[in-house]
């Protein structure tokens, strides 16, 4: 029996209503898996990466090892990923439906973000695990927090990408220069260690999260700690600031 | 309200389905097309929006009741798109005044959770399939209801499970529609709502439509089929060049309007009792203030004459009439 009207409050199973970013996360992890694209970007290059790192282990430490898998890791699983989904839900007007609803813009974000930082996080559990088996982080705290500011740094850099993306093909151009910058900054670290420009490889993207990552798994001076979340720090708020003012919700007219 | 008649079995079974045991708890509500008004529920003054030196919207000045269908018609960039943007709360006003609801449309928390929108392109996801996507809808609209009630309710529930990406464009626009009544808003914006929609499926839209009316929902509609907003609307605001040109009832706007008989006379025009206002190639128009005394008077002269006529039509002036003038006009 059809009713026009909403009916009384009894509800059935298909009437729970669920918060509105928990909906969103959600339907953006049905759409994440069931994406071969997105799925290939998201699930199998992070870990693939990962596991390549593994078999060219010519990174001295595990420390070292550990910070190239998580820029690595992280900039493909929710920097790639993010900016490309983001871009690809703009464009299909997807991010507009979303907006006709009652959920502010921070929840939306919120819903369409955390999903990749979780599948990322994961991943980064499975391959550091592998590592973690043959040597122990000496500062398993410090190495989540590093984990975390990169998750929330790659996930502003998205933001702030997806905004000039104009579609999900374009971001797969326009993420490029910083996830290689990030990445090759970590790289250059593990290759000439603190010699050569310590300073400029410190507040370069990725250069003191870098070594802030291999400070916690190898261990070493704590009084660094500070200097080095710094610069991490600023190009987070930088990656969230650029966000606010580069995002868009909808293609341009 | 002009009811619709439906003449095939199918159709009457689809709008059957669709408005069986209507729920009669209404809110306060003006009856469809009563002269009756409520109060405002949206009102727009001095609306103006601009893109770059493009003025889309130039001083509107709207105002929809509550109970009533205001469909908002306008030409090709005449500024409807904008202002139900800015109606909607998805973008604001560069200046003049807006209230939805009693409040500001940007205002998420309180305003939107009270009303319904159907965008003009779903933004619907192609991997989710139909009850997620109502789901989804559903969650962020704030408002509570039954997923297999809304989904029976558009015709759509045999397609429940199926991807959106293997959905017809008809189909789409039904979930469209499906989640824009989800939780019965108070005020529902209806953008292109039947566009690919056929003429069954239409019917049974306009069927909820109406039911839902008379429990109190507004609604404001977009459409380029003009008999559609000719048969359902209470009132229709013609745009053109960002503002409101002509407002009122059907009869308002077609009010004052000709009517004209047409015609093709084998041979001359000689004795005719009537004024040829002008040729169209053999077509003879005749304008008329009473089709029947004049056409009494043409047929008579016709037989008279022994005229044969050809061709012979009477054709009243309508909304696509008064909307095509519109056009020419500036």
């Amino acid at each position: 029996m059809t009713t026009v009207t909403r009916p009384s409050p009894t509800r059935s199973a298909g009437s729970r209503r669920r918060s509105g970013p928990l909906a969103i996360a959600l339907a953006e992890l049905r759409m994440l898996v069931r994406n071969r694209t997105v799925a290939l970007c998201a699930l199998l290059l992070p870990l693939g990466f990962g596991a390549l790192t593994y078999a060219f282990d010519s990174y001295g430490t595990a420390g070292m090892l550990a910070g190239v898998q998580i820029i690595g890791m992280v900039g493909l699983g929710v920097y790639v990923t993010a900016t490309t989904t983001l871009a690809a839900r703009r464009q299909s007007l997807y991010l507009k439906r979303l907006r006709s609803g009652s959920v502010g813009d921070a929840g939306i974000i919120a819903g369409l973000v955390l999903p990749v930082v979780a599948v990322s996080v994961a991943q980064l559990v499975i391959v550091l695990g592998v590592l973690a088996l043959r040597e122990p982080p000496v500062h398993a705290g410090l190495l989540i927090a590093a984990v975390l500011i990169a998750e929330a740094m790659f996930a502003g850099f998205a933001l702030a990408t997806a905004g000039f993306s104009t579609s999900p093909e374009h971001a797969q151009y326009t993420t490029m220069p910083l996830y290689l910058i990030t990445l090759g900054v970590a790289i250059w670290w593990t290759i000439t260690g603190a010699d050569d420009l310590l300073w400029l490889k410190r507040i370069l993207p990725g250069g003191g999260l870098m070594e802030l990552i291999t400070l916690a798994w190898n261990g070493g001076d704590l009084s660094l700690v500070s200097v080095l979340l710094a610069p991490t720090l600023v190009w987070a708020a930088l990656g969230a600031l650029a966000a606010t003012k580069a995002f868009r919700w909808e293609p341009r007219r | 309200m002009a009811r619709r008649h439906y003449p095939s079995s199918a159709r009457r079974e689809i709008v059957e389905v669709m408005t069986n045991s209507i729920d009669t708890t209404p809110r306060p509500a003006v009856a469809p097309g009563s002269a009756e008004r409520g109060d405002a529920v949206i009102s727009t003054h001095g609306l103006r929006c601009s893109y770059g030196s493009f003025t889309a919207v130039d001083g509107l000045d709207l105002t929809v009741h509550r109970g009533e269908l205001y469909a908002l018609l306008g030409t090709n960039g005449a500024g409807k798109t904008t202002t139900l943007e800015v109606l909607e709360g998805h973008r604001t006003a560069d200046a003049g005044r807006v209230e939805v609801l009693g409040g500001d449309p940007t205002d998420r928390g309180r305003i939107r959770p009270r009303i319904g929108t159907m965008l003009q392109d779903s933004g619907l996801a192609p991997e989710l399939t139909v009850r997620e996507s109502v789901l989804l809808s559903g969650a962020v609209s704030g408002r509570d209801d039954d997923v297999d009630r809304v989904l029976g309710l558009v015709g759509v529930d045999h397609k429940a499970r199926a991807r959106v990406a293997q959905l017809s464009g008809g189909e789409r626009r039904r979930v469209d529609f499906a989640a824009a009544v989800w939780g019965t808003p108070e005020l529902v914006f209806l953008d292109e709502p039947t566009t690919g929609l056929d003429p069954a499926a239409r019917d049974a839209l306009w069927a909820v439509v109406t039911e839902l009316r008379e429990a109190g929902v507004t609604f404001v509609l977009t459409t380029h089929y003009l008999e559609e907003a000719a048969e359902n609307a209470d009132r229709i605001g013609l745009m053109h060049r960002g503002r409101i040109r002509r407002e009122g009832t059907v009869a308002d706007l077609t009010a004052g309007s000709t009517t004209s008989i047409r015609f093709v006379a084998p041979g001359p025009l000689d004795g005719l009792p009537l004024e040829v206002a002008r040729t169209e190639n053999d077509l003879v128009v005749i304008e008329t203030d009473d089709a029947q005394r004049d056409l009494g008077a043409l047929l008579g002269w016709a037989a008279d004459a022994d005229r044969p006529l050809a061709r012979l039509t009477v054709h009243e002036s309508g909304l696509d009439d008064v909307f095509r003038d519109l056009s020419r006009a500036s």
